[in-house]
């Protein structure tokens, strides 16, 4: 393995404070807001009628559509509400559910038993889990793949490489038999044959306490990974836990690898556990401006108020509000912003820790080039963003292949003239896509 | 007032880096050898440090107000530029000609290219070179250092070949006893400054030591003398073109391997001329031809990347 070229190798500081903080159940707050777009594809459709009563694993939306999951009552009570919601930039509607305060089961619930893959494919589409680290894209659909070729190995994300998330941390701490237990269904209906929990070296407890557990499972690796960012990042991780590497327009589950995270995971088994579908999550409260950082199990769709009046309200002003962490998170401008199924974090920054630095001219230094675990040079993609032609600019960036940017941030953060590369990168992505997609057009059009 | 929560893009922390601190860390690990200087060539080399660096910060303040651009002084790369220029020169250079050659290197050489990040060429090696030839006399010798009464004011470059010529020994070569440019003599200085750089971690170790390299066994091969090789590499302004020149951020490639190529390029460039032309010393030119090559390199030395083609 130490043959093996390091690709990433930024040290960034943890702010993993509540890393030792159990996770504490959140009281039931008045109400929530579940939006209809909580994973990656097509929003869901709402199946309740305002006034109606609901229970708590109740479904309230049905999927619809490409890689689209449903929604459940996180809490019990009545639909108050079906309203638009745009909290966090993407327009959708959202359900509001006044709590009873009883958190009621639904009596429907039933444990799933599904006999083959296809069956248990199913079972998994309903219990609404998404990538929970973040990338929100439905569980099954990733599992899907065992359909139409043998996953040899499944990667199990414990790195949780953002500074401040610590849900993961504590996932792995409190949930160890979950995990075993979603092994096992993995082994049962997608008979891969490797398991390796990948976890950074930041959580000695973890890797330590599932070691153990996993001790006579020839099938279970534990890897512990080296605590640099972006070791969670797909390509990155699969490239540092397998050596393999994911081609250009290539799927992952070609090279009979899957990644999946490790609460995913857990929530998945929890619902063959119980049969409760998705409906609570442990979500980090962290930040400067938060005055008692904690982990709480908190239902979905609950406010981002309501974590904060968990964790002793705010210390000062929010200077800036984040879905997630500190390098990769995406910001929200107000506290009624719903907690998402993805919610691994919320931070919230004061106003000095928000501010940014005013960018000056590049020095042409080249950290950004060699920090970027990809290999790719962001200083082309900036150079080529400032070009009037737009041919030319569509060839530097396809040259330079920035689609394979992954928006980790790393350059953005190494860069010392604070120069807001990441965000160029982005903004040349949506450029390319565009122009591709307009070239295409054009072609078929002169046909 | 606006009171809501600020909506930016990622990432929200930031290494504390800054491109001022750089320039700090560039003009804190000159000062070993500005220093020496002074001590080695007296009070005269105050004066031309002086002077470099007050007309470089000078020119370029009002270069910005009169071409209306954000004021640049602030960010110390015009003083690092001033501290290159003077320290590249010896003290036989009148203070007129230093001023000259600063403003030369500030207003021709980068400002008038756009300023930070913008110059093809290293600013101080440029200017170096032009004063080389329009002030040939003054520049191409070297001056004597104060205390040592034996060594000739000529650099041991001019020496070495000549018969009869007394050269000063390896020990005095590396502590600065012998003549030459007020920044180049001391290389003892220089290592410290080149130790500091590579402990803040401005610089990659790979540049300076392949560019010296190079030339030692380039030497090593030439002469098959290991003193000699030794010797060109403490002579001249090798060690300090190496560690402050060949290590500029803007003037070299953006790529590792590039890096290591335009450090090679240098080495072997600094031989030929040294050995094959008119010119007794090499290092300006073949750090100025390699920064005209350095987008070349850059392309050259493209990696491929992960998961790209």
């Amino acid at each position: 393995m130490s043959l093996r070229r390091k690709i990433s190798t930024l040290k960034l500081p943890h702010y993993k404070g509540t890393a030792g903080m159990a996770a504490v159940r959140m009281a039931v707050p008045k109400e929530v807001l579940l939006p209809m777009n909580m994973h990656s594809g097509q929003a869901a459709e709402p199946v309740v009628q305002v006034g109606d009563h609901v229970t708590v694993g109740q479904l309230i939306a049905r999927e619809e559509g490409r890689n689209s999951a449903p929604v459940h009552a996180s809490v019990s009570g009545t639909v108050k509400a079906i309203e638009p919601y745009a909290a966090g930039g993407r327009k959708t509607t959202a359900i509001r559910i006044e709590s009873d305060g009883k958190m009621e089961k639904c009596p429907d619930l039933k444990i799933p038993q599904p006999t083959n893959l296809d069956e248990f494919l199913q079972c998994v589409r309903e219990s609404g889990v998404v990538g929970l680290g973040g990338a929100a894209f439905p569980v099954w659909a990733k599992l899907a793949a065992a359909q139409k070729s043998h996953i040899q190995t499944v990667l199990i994300n414990g790195a949780e490489c953002e500074p401040f998330i610590t849900s993961d941390h504590r996932v792995m701490l409190e949930c160890g038999d979950l995990i075993e237990k979603g092994i096992a269904l993995l082994k049962q209906f997608l008979q891969s044959e490797e398991y390796i929990i990948g976890i950074e070296k930041n959580k000695p407890d973890a890797i330590a306490q599932l070691t153990e557990r996993f001790a006579n499972d020839p099938a279970v690796k534990v890897m512990p990974l080296d605590s640099v960012y972006p070791q969670g990042a797909k390509q990155v991780l699969l490239y540092n836990a397998t050596g393999k590497v994911v081609g250009p327009g290539q799927r992952l589950a070609s090279l009979g690898v899957i990644i999946i995270n490790v609460t995913s995971l857990v929530k998945t088994a929890e619902y063959f556990t119980t049969g409760m579908p998705l409906v609570e999550r442990i979500v980090t409260v962290e930040g400067s401006a938060v005055k008692e950082p904690k982990n709480l199990i908190v239902p979905i769709g609950c406010s981002i108020r309501d974590l904060v009046e968990a964790c002793g309200g705010l210390k000062e002003e929010p200077g800036k509000i984040l879905y997630g962490g500190a390098m990769m998170g995406k910001t929200v401008d107000t506290l009624d912003a719903s907690v998402l199924k993805a919610t691994n974090a919320v931070v919230i920054m004061n106003r000095a820790d928000a501010e940014k630095t005013k960018p000056s001219p590049c020095i042409h230094c080249g950290r950004c080039v060699a920090v970027c675990p990809l290999g790719l040079n962001p200083t082309a993609f900036a150079r080529a963003m400032e070009m009037e032609n737009e041919d030319a600019r569509a060839a530097l960036l396809q040259k330079e292949q920035v689609s394979l940017c992954m928006e980790c941030g790393c350059c953005s953060y190494v860069c010392p003239a604070h120069r807001p590369l990441a965000e160029n990168n982005s903004a040349a992505r949506r450029f390319i896509r565009g122009w591709e997609t307009a070239q295409k057009e054009k072609k078929e059009g002169g046909k | 007032m606006d009171n809501k929560p600020v909506m930016a893009a990622g990432p929200h922390i930031h290494s504390t880096d800054s491109s001022r601190r750089i320039m700090l860390d560039v003009i804190i690990a000159l000062l070993p050898a500005a220093i020496a200087g002074v001590v080695l060539f007296g009070v005269q080399a105050l004066w031309i440090i002086l002077t470099c660096v007050v007309s470089a910060v000078v020119s370029e303040f009002l270069f910005n107000l009169v071409a209306k651009r954000e004021q640049s002084v602030g960010d110390l790369s015009a003083v690092v530029t001033g501290l290159l220029l003077a320290l590249n020169l010896s003290t036989s250079v009148p203070l007129w000609q230093c001023a000259l050659g600063s403003i030369f290197a500030i207003v021709l050489v980068k400002c008038a290219f756009g300023g930070m990040g913008h110059n093809f060429a290293n600013p101080a090696i440029t200017a170096r070179v032009f004063m080389l030839m329009a002030f040939t006399s003054t520049v191409a010798g070297g001056a004597a250092p104060r205390m040592v009464d034996a060594v000739s004011s000529a650099t041991p470059l001019n020496l070495i070949g000549v018969e009869g010529a007394e050269l000063p020994t390896l020990g005095q070569m590396f502590l600065g006893l012998r003549g030459g440019a007020i920044g180049e003599t001391c290389i003892l200085a220089l290592l410290l400054g080149f130790a500091y750089l590579l402990v803040r971690r401005v610089i990659h170790w790979q540049t300076p030591v392949i560019f010296i390299a190079t030339v030692f066994v380039c030497y090593l091969v030439a002469a098959g003398d290991f003193t000699v090789a030794l010797y060109e590499v403490l002579a001249g302004g090798l060690v300090l073109g190496a560690v402050f020149m060949a290590t500029d951020y803007t003037t070299t490639p953006i790529t590792a391997e590039g890096r290591w190529l335009f450090a090679l390029g240098c080495g072997l460039i600094t031989f030929v001329i040294r050995r094959f032309c008119a010119y007794p010393e090499g290092v300006s030119y073949s750090i100025l031809c390699m920064n005209i090559l350095s987008p070349w390199l850059e392309k050259w030395t493209r990696r491929k990347p992960l998961g790209g083609v």
